[in-house]
């Protein structure tokens, strides 16, 4: 544990990250709405060293109920219509929509029409797009810091 | 309820049956009275089943058997009065194949039944297999999950904490990928098995783009080979890395968690040095490669390679001998090998039960000489045994690619050099298993299940780059059902960590 937890101590201080934020937070409940997995991927780096959200207030939280943001990947298909609109329902007010990926926002979508419901627009009014095959950790993690606050 | 009964409250497969019409019996290579016995001779004989799918009329169903040496088998059966004769009960890996097929063409398999729906969320028939007696409740998990984790639908039937059984459903994701490219030019068809998953984008591809060649008749030279190679392994990578974090979050171990994630993320940065793209996203073509590297970038991957590798084996020392995370993992979600082979377990799951089995050690058209299956000493098919397999790989693909890193990638093409085809069977061992892709191409009919070719009937070449019918079966597909299988009798607050274990995609089974 010493040498894992030596190395991670190393790796923050190499890098050339802000200053964690003074104040706010943000609580982010992901949907998959039928996405390729890339969103996910690059959304579950921003935990990671060189990211580290956590560091701003932002964290990913378990329900909708808990949630500011509903932080929304992919096609959105016919079968993950209702869920996504459910989870939106539970959310309390405030509550922002991020539109995060290609995919979610309509552009370049593959597959057959009649699979798919989307963009998100179509579905819930979006505050933040967040273009990008997928987004890279960095730009999600730009993108959600300006949402603190708002 | 039986198949049959059940093919009455379904449409049939679509298709003319006349003796004339697209499902005439082509002879006795397709002749359902055998279809069993073939595939019975052909699992007796040491191949595995690869997969299933209806060909493009809906008239005839194909068996992909695979062989230890890598030689794939089609083993077809035409379909008739809109069914085939289940083998199931010879190969239960065709599970999941068969609901699908059942799903999809409404074609049914006699003997397999209940046949349950897979795909189709509005059937009448229970998905869920009854558990009944005394205590048993169900937990409804997802379809959307409480952490960052893809879209999919778990019932558990429980007694306490006890798993008795698991359902899942997927296809929450169901983009409807494959009909959407056919009738489609074959790029087209590219790139949907590369968005059909990042996680395994360039494994699902290199199965296309291989399934293309061989209908074409192509070879890739050793430069294609070689640049494919490089792009698998550096995959294999990220994802066995990310696999290990995975799994420390799966136990709770955040400092575990967050020093793979870093690596993870440093490997996909490696991807983008390469490829200019994190996932490599748009890096395999048909019939060449594209990836050009100076001496210098690779020099620079190398380097982030050997960076990568020295401290992936330090923290990997500290995760073993850290007992409160080791001590979670033995005994826990065992899939042993006599079940592997039934269940049609593949990749890392499979080797750690013991399995030598790899695709990647017959892969002519890849860089992989003298290429061995590794396994574990403790090959016990439980979850230490799946989360040694990956730092046993991961030697293994620091070691391929140390090799394949030196001096500059330059574009390459695959050459004629093979007899072309009606079908085209591509295989790729994905970072989670066997990951299979057959195309039948449009135009010529196919003659018969080894998918020789046959001119169209009128000649013409506008169609002999259209796709008429793909299947992309990936490792994920192929090892859902283990999961399920390895979840049963453990219990529920372990579940997670079982799932982290295999880390299967949902995007490339619900494509």
């Amino acid at each position: 544990m010493f040498t894992l937890l030596r190395d991670l101590r190393r790796i923050r201080r190499g890098l050339d990250l802000p200053g964690p934020a003074r104040g706010g937070s943000l609580a982010v409940r992901h949907v998959d709405a039928g996405s390729c997995n890339g969103c996910e991927h690059e959304l579950t780096l921003t935990s990671a060293p060189a990211y580290d959200l956590q560091r701003f207030g932002i964290g990913v939280v378990a329900s909708p109920r808990h949630a500011d943001v509903l932080f929304v990947t992919g096609a959105v298909t016919n079968r993950m219509r209702e869920p996504l609109l459910t989870a939106y329902a539970a959310m309390p007010e405030p509550r922002r929509v991020a539109a995060v990926g290609d995919c979610a926002l309509g552009c370049g979508v593959l597959g057959s029409a009649s699979e798919l419901a989307g963009p998100v627009e179509d579905l819930l009014p979006v505050d933040l797009r967040l273009p990008g095959c997928p987004p890279d950790p960095a730009a999600i993690a730009a993108a959600l810091l300006t949402l603190i606050g708002q | 309820m039986t198949a049959n009964v059940v093919g009455m409250l379904r449409p049939r497969g679509a298709g003319g049956r006349g003796p004339d019409g697209p499902g005439a019996p082509r002879g006795g290579g397709e002749d359902p009275r055998s279809y069993r016995d073939r595939v019975e001779a052909a699992l007796a004989a040491g191949r595995r089943f690869a997969g299933l799918h209806v060909g493009a009329g809906g008239d005839v169903v194909r068996t992909l058997l695979v062989a230890p040496d890598g030689t794939a088998e089609l083993i077809g059966t035409s379909v008739d009065d809109g069914a085939v004769p289940s083998i199931v009960d010879l190969v239960p890996a065709a599970t999941w194949d068969e609901r699908e097929a059942w799903d999809r063409f409404g074609i049914a398999f006699d003997g397999h039944h209940p046949l349950r729906p897979l795909l189709d969320h509005s059937g009448s028939v229970s998905w869920t297999v009854p558990v009944l007696g005394a205590d048993v409740y169900q937990v409804a998990v997802g379809p959307i999950h409480a952490g960052v984790i893809e879209s999919g639908h778990f019932r558990f039937h429980l007694v306490g904490d006890r798993i008795l059984q698991v359902d899942a459903r997927l296809f929450y994701k169901h983009r409807g990928l494959e009909p959407a490219a056919e009738n489609e030019p074959f790029d087209v068809g590219l790139a949907h098995a590369g968005r059909a998953c990042a996680a395994c984008t360039v494994s699902n591809s290199v199965a296309y783009a291989t399934a293309w060649e061989q209908i074409l008749g192509l070879v890739p030279t050793p430069g294609l080979a070689r640049a494919r190679t490089v792009l698998l392994e550096l995959e294999r990578v990220w994802s066995h890395l990310n696999d290990i974090a995975a799994i420390c979050a799966g136990v709770g171990l955040a400092a575990g968690n967050a020093r793979f994630a870093d690596l993870t993320d440093r490997a996909r940065r490696l991807n983008a040095l390469l490829s200019g793209h994190r996932f490599a996203f748009g890096s395999v073509r048909i019939g060449r490669s594209e990836i050009e590297a100076d001496t210098e970038t690779v020099d620079g991957i190398r380097d982030g390679l050997i960076r990568i590798q020295e401290e992936f084996t330090r923290s990997w020392r500290e995760l073993v001998f850290n007992p409160s995370f080791t001590d979670r993992m033995p005994g826990v979600g065992v899939v042993d090998a006599a079940q592997a082979v039934l269940l049609g377990t593949t990749g890392p799951a499979a080797r750690a039960a013991g399995l030598a089995e790899d695709v990647r050690a017959a892969s002519p058209g890849l860089s992989y000489p003298g290429f061995e299956a590794v396994v574990p000493t403790r090959a016990d098919g439980d979850v230490r045994a799946r989360f040694e397999q990956r730092s046993l790989e991961l030697e293994q693909s620091f070691g391929l690619l140390l090799g394949l890193l030196d001096g500059p990638l330059e574009s390459a093409l695959a050459e004629p050099g093979a007899p072309s085809r009606q079908i085209g069977i591509g295989l790729v061992e994905s970072p989670r298993g066997r990951t299979s892709c057959v195309v039948e191409r449009a135009g010529a009919r196919a003659a018969g299940s080894d998918g020789s070719r046959e001119r169209s009937r009128d000649g013409s070449r506008d169609d002999e780059h259209r796709i008429a019918r793909w299947r992309l079966r990936t490792g994920s597909y192929a090892n859902w059902p283990s999961v399920a299988f390895a979840a049963a009798g453990n219990l529920l607050p372990d579940f997670p960590l079982i799932n982290k274990s295999f880390e299967l995609c949902y995007s490339c089974v619900d494509r």
